[in-house]
This record gives structure tokens, sequence and C-alpha cells, in this order.
């Protein structure tokens, strides 16, 4: 069978897991909704397996949201979640003060009172439940004098929806780390009455359609999957037929076609989500055949083109093939190849690309053009957990790398060392930096000693414990801040201080900083009370580039236990060129402050 | 060849073949509840491509009901 049939994938593995029962599953999760929530259960699932996870899911009975949100063990059971998930609709927890909406403004109040309570609630549940916690939005109201056909009168019904629908979202909002599920946003997408199947909400309380379950299913579990799952760096686009239509070469400056009339508003719209994705740190590349310079005429001269130079971090503009600029814009990225998406017109050069770097997403830009600015946004390539300034800043970043690069050339390695005014700062973790640390904990592929994924409340815990630190770095210099670009775990067992995790990106590299990196664990290692450090190397098919560091670093390999040792009154010291900080001191202000909540 | 409501039944309620008859109901197999009903809804109608009515819904009450009430919808079992 070639369809995809997510219930009889979810019915197999259940019977599959029933024929083991240790099995170990590595995302637990539990649904809950003020409606009958059942049937989404395949679909979440199924797409959690697509997603190679060993997903086990609990759903809570109809209607225990706020039973849940008190005491979530006593509802779900026992037992650890990676993430709860809850939906919920007005008409189904307020259904008489949602109905003196339409009529009373002061009902209005009232609700948006309740309202509150259910987010006290979350919040409630937040602060006693450390996986990721996941709420609806109240989809629009299902409810006679609710009807859709109403709005064109700007009914008392939806302004009543929207003052309640943006107070739970600036509620929601104002509390750590809680996702927001825009299940109105999805019942939009797929319009309220395909969405909807009035014989199951009056027989079952299921308000939903089937494909309308499997829409919900399959977005929650891209939801809970992107807190773990890296998203794709960069997109590599091809310019002719893809970024304008028609050819520069041939068609000139005038001739191409962009602008805001079909089609040229088709490429232009697709520019538009381009620079929306490099707003949340998505890089964008340029691999076309062209001559450089028509191409550049287009980005510095016309006037409908969005994207501008400066947007792009690499152009590969020649008449080499495609895989090779591909692969020269990862290599300059310093990112893997599986971090790439390409998008480009020509089937030919799709199929080369998919054939020869396996690894590599590709996209072909659509025959129906209409379709070309949601092209990205349609898949799964860009889902986000949570944003991070370093991420809003990349692009600046890598442009301030190549001149970097530029100056490099021109200088000896020492000098060069020296001109770059490196300034380190090497600090104990504090809750401000850990959505940045989780995430480069489980980004972080080439310079990544053990490859331990962590989720951010692991990483919190370990912050905030007594015989362990969490360590980020900061890297500066004169041409500008990198932020924070490195991290280590070290926990303290009897004298030896064991490096349970230790990773940098690789864009600072060749510096320095890894040796600085590593003469500051070890002062950190002697605050700890330890007399050595011992570190592993776990090998894994990206991390080949570390495989010497400890040897680098006159550590000495005990074949035992397969760890690398080294005494801490001979540990790597501070390169001399670098203007270097380590403050662990914070670490107990911050275990104070978190202790108090 | 087996029955393809028994078989749909057996499926959605995981309860083996042999154990279910015509007479088969809420009643008496511990495994058609409510949530198992709805599923049983769901299953009739994407595998014999029909639309139910909340009336032949309820009348479903047995597995020989439900073969009725396909069969009043032309549907050959």
């Amino acid at each position: 069978m070639t369809t995809y049939d997510p219930k009889s994938i979810w019915r197999q593995y259940l019977a599959a897991i029933k024929q083991q029962p240790d099995m170990k599953f590595d995302m637990r999760t539990a649904i809950a909704g003020s409606m009958t929530i059942e049937p989404l259960e395949p679909y979440l699932g199924a797409h959690l397996l697509s997603k190679k996870f060993k997903p086990h899911i609990t759903v809570a009975l109809f209607n225990q949201l706020r039973q849940i949100c008190y005491d979530h063990h006593a509802v779900l059971g026992s037992g650890d979640f990676n993430a709860i998930a809850l939906l919920w609709r007005l008409e189904d927890l307020f259904p008489d003060m949602l109905a003196r909406c339409l009529d009373s403004p002061a009902a209005v109040g009232d609700l948006r009172r309740e309202v509150k309570g259910l987010a006290d609630a979350v919040a409630h549940l937040r602060k006693r439940f450390k996986g990721t916690l996941i709420v609806s939005t109240p989809p629009y109201p299902t409810m006679p004098g609710f009807e859709v056909l109403e709005l064109g009168q700007a009914s008392s019904g939806m302004m009543a929806f929207n003052i309640i629908s943006q107070f739970w979202t600036q509620e929601i909002a104002q509390l750590e780390r809680v996702r927001l599920f825009d299940l109105h946003g999805l019942v939009l997408n797929a319009g309220m009455k395909p969405a909807h199947d009035v014989r199951k909400w009056q027989l079952y309380r299921q308000p939903y359609t089937e494909p309308f379950c499997q829409d919900i299913g399959r977005m929650l579990g891209r939801m809970v999957a992107a807190e773990t799952i890296s998203p794709k760096k960069c997109v590599v686009l091809d310019l002719d037929n893809t970024l304008w239509g028609g050819i520069i070469g041939e068609d000139g400056l005038e001739g191409i076609q962009l602008g805001d009339d079909f089609p040229g508003k088709a490429y232009r719209d697709f520019q538009r989500h381009l620079l929306y994705l490099k707003s949340k740190g998505v890089l964008l590349a340029v691999a076309s055949k062209n001559n450089p310079d028509d191409a550049y005429e287009v980005f510095d001269k016309h006037d409908a083109m969005v994207l501008s130079r400066k947007d792009i971090a690499v152009f590969e503009i020649h008449w080499d093939s495609k895989v090779e600029s591909i692969k020269r814009a990862a290599k300059r990225l310093n990112i893997g190849l599986d971090s790439l998406v390409f998008v480009d017109d020509n089937p030919k050069e799709i199929g080369e690309v998919t054939e020869r770097l396996p690894d590599v997403s590709c996209v072909i830009v659509p025959e129906e053009l209409a379709y070309l600015p949601g092209l990205l946004a349609e898949t799964e390539f860009f889902d986000f957990a949570e944003v991070t300034d370093e991420d809003r800043q990349r692009t600046e970043m890598m442009a301030a790398d190549n001149i970097r690069q530029e100056t490099q050339e021109t200088m000896s390695e020492e000098e060069f060392r020296k001109s770059l005014n490196l300034k380190i700062d090497v600090f104990a973790a504090q809750k401000q930096h850990l959505a940045r640390l989780t995430q480069l904990i489980n980004k972080s592929n080439q310079f990544n000693l053990t490859t331990v994924r962590r989720t951010q409340d692991e990483v919190e815990a370990l912050s905030i414990a007594k015989d362990a630190l969490v360590l980020g770095m900061d890297i500066k210099d004169k041409y500008g801040d990198y932020g924070l670009v490195g991290v280590s775990i070290l926990r303290k067992e009897d004298k030896a201080c064991i490096i349970d995790t230790l990773l940098m990106s690789c864009r600072v590299l060749g510096r320095g900083a890894e040796d600085t990196f590593i003469a500051k664990l070890a002062e950190a290692a002697k605050t700890l009370d330890c007399d050595e450090m011992r570190g592993k190397y776990i090998p894994t098919n990206k991390n080949a580039m570390v495989k010497d560091l400890y040897k680098r670093f006159k550590f000495i390999y005990d074949s035992q236990t397969d760890e690398w040792i080294v005494n801490l009154s001979n540990a790597p010291q501070t390169p001399a060129h670098i203007d270097v900080e380590l403050r662990l001191s914070d670490k107990n202000a911050g275990s104070i402050s978190a202790s108090m909540v | 060849m087996s029955d393809p409501l028994i078989q749909l039944f057996s499926e959605v309620l995981q309860v083996d073949a042999a154990e279910l008859s015509e007479d088969s109901s809420p009643d008496n197999l511990m495994q058609w509840d409510s949530l198992a009903a709805m599923s049983l809804v769901v299953a009739i109608e994407e595998k014999f491509r029909v639309q139910l009515s909340t009336k032949e819904i309820m009348k479903m009450s047995t597995i020989g009901l439900a073969r009725k009430t396909l069969q009043t919808k032309k549907v050959m079992i």
C-alpha cells in the first residue's frame, strides 16, 4: 500500500508495543480537551512516529482541563510527560455566559473573568509541570447567534469573541514557555463548515470531522516535535524562474516578471516569505547559473525586489553545477548539508541534487505559480519552538564573518588572532540563557563531543543542581558579537569532574575559543573541588572533527572506561591574546531566586 | 472470506471476529462504549462510503441492525 494511512499505522504500533512491556518511550504526550478528543490520537501518534519518535499518548477524560491544571498526576497518572496539550472551546466551558454576550456587554466582562481563571489554572500547571505545555486558542464559537453569516454586520458575537480571544492570547503570552496552539487559525484554514461535524457533536460531544481531526493531530505533532527537532538552517535559492519570472540573461532587467501583477506578484510574495524566514534566523543563499553582474543588477536595481544583497548570506553565481554551489555554500556557512533546503524550478537540477546530495531537502517551484508564495510555509522545515536573538541576527553575524575571513587572508594566523581582540565570557547559565543553550544542545552536530540532547527543563534542573555546572560561552571580537556559542555541562562524581556535554558553534573555531573554553572548564572544575576532568568522545557520523580534541589538550586515554582524563594540576591554559572572563558566582544567586518561586 | 462488517467491528473494537455475532451490542460487548461507537461510525462511513444520519446511527444498536441500516442505503453486505 502506498497511501498514507495514519490510523492503521497507529493501530499497528499500539499492537507492537503491547508485545514489548519494557519499551522505552521518548515522547510521552498527554492530550486533554473541553470536548471529546480521542480521534486526534492516531493522527498525533502517526505524525510523531514519522518523526522517528517512540511516542506514548495519554488521552485525558473529556472536560478535565482544570483538574489537570491543578493536579495533573491525579488525572493523567503518575510518570513523566514530555508534553501536555490542552484544547478548549468557549462554548464547552462557558456556554451560558457566552450566549449572554450576544445581547449584554456586561456579560463580556464576566466571561473575561472566567477565562482569566482558566489562564490562572494554566499558570499553576506551568509551575508544576516541567515539560512542553501547549494550550489552544479558543476557536470561533459554533453556537446559535454566532453563525458566520451574521458576521457581515460586525455582530456582538464577533466583537465578544475578539475581545476574549485577544485577552486569552495576552494572558498566555505572559506565562513563560507556554506554547499557544492556534486552534482558531486551524479552523479558519479548514473552513468552519468542512471542519465541523454536527452529528458527532450532538451524539458524542466531538465537534470535528475526521479530516479536521487529522489536521489538529498533525499540527500538534509538529508542535511537540519542534521542541526537539532542529529546523533547517538555510534556503538555497535558484534565481531565474524562482525568485523572479523569466531569465535575466535573456529578458533583461525590464523583461523579467516581478511586481504587483501576476505572475510577478507570486514571485514577489515568495520573496516576502523568504524575508520572513530570514527574520526567524534562516539563512538565505543563492545558487544560480548566470553572469554574476546580470544577477546582481536585479538585486541592486529592480524596484520590485523584496530581497536585497545584504539579505543573502552566500552568493554562488557562476556556471558550475548546483551540486558544487550547494556544497560550497554549506562549507562557507559551516552547516551540514542536512540543514539545507534547495529551491529550483528545473526538475533536472532538483533531480541531480537529490541524487548526489541526498541529505539536502529539495523543493521544486510548483507548476501552478499561485502556490509559490506558500511553498515553504506548507513544509515542516522551519518549525521553530522558540526564536532567539541570535537567530534574528544570524545573517548580520555571517556578514561580519565574511569580513573576518577576508582579513585573515592578508595576515599570518598569529597576527590575525591577535588583531581580532577576542573577548570571551564563560559563565554559569542563568534562566535567561536557557532557551539558547537548549537550542545549541539540540542542534549542534559537528563540534559536539557527546551529542547528548536535552530539553530546556533538564538543562534548567542541571543549572541549579549542587553537583553540576551548566556553562555558557559568549564571544565578541572587533567585528561583532557572536552571542552565546558554546555550552558545557560538568558533573561532579567524587573527585572527578565529568565533562558531560561540550559543544561549540563551528563559526567560532580556530581562534583560540576551544583552548579558552577548555582552560575555563578546568578552572570551573576546581571550584567543584575536583582533582581531575574526565571526558568522553562519542562518535556520530557528524562529529569526527572533535575526535582528537582531548588528545590535543593532553588528556590521557583510559581504554577501560573509554574516557579521556586530565589532572587539573596540568590542565590547559588560556591563550595569551584572549581577553577572558569566568563568572561562576552568579550560580548561587540563580539557584536562590529559582527556589523562591 | 470473512464478512466485511464483522471484520470492521473486530478491527475497531479490538475483539476477535469469532466472538462477534449479529446480536453483538453495547450491552453484551464491554469494548463497545460510546467512544468506540464514534470510531465505528467513522470507520463505517469511510469503508462503505456512506453518510449516516443521527437517526440511522441511533438505530445501529447491534451488528445485525447496523447491517440492515447499511442495506437500506444500498451497501451490499
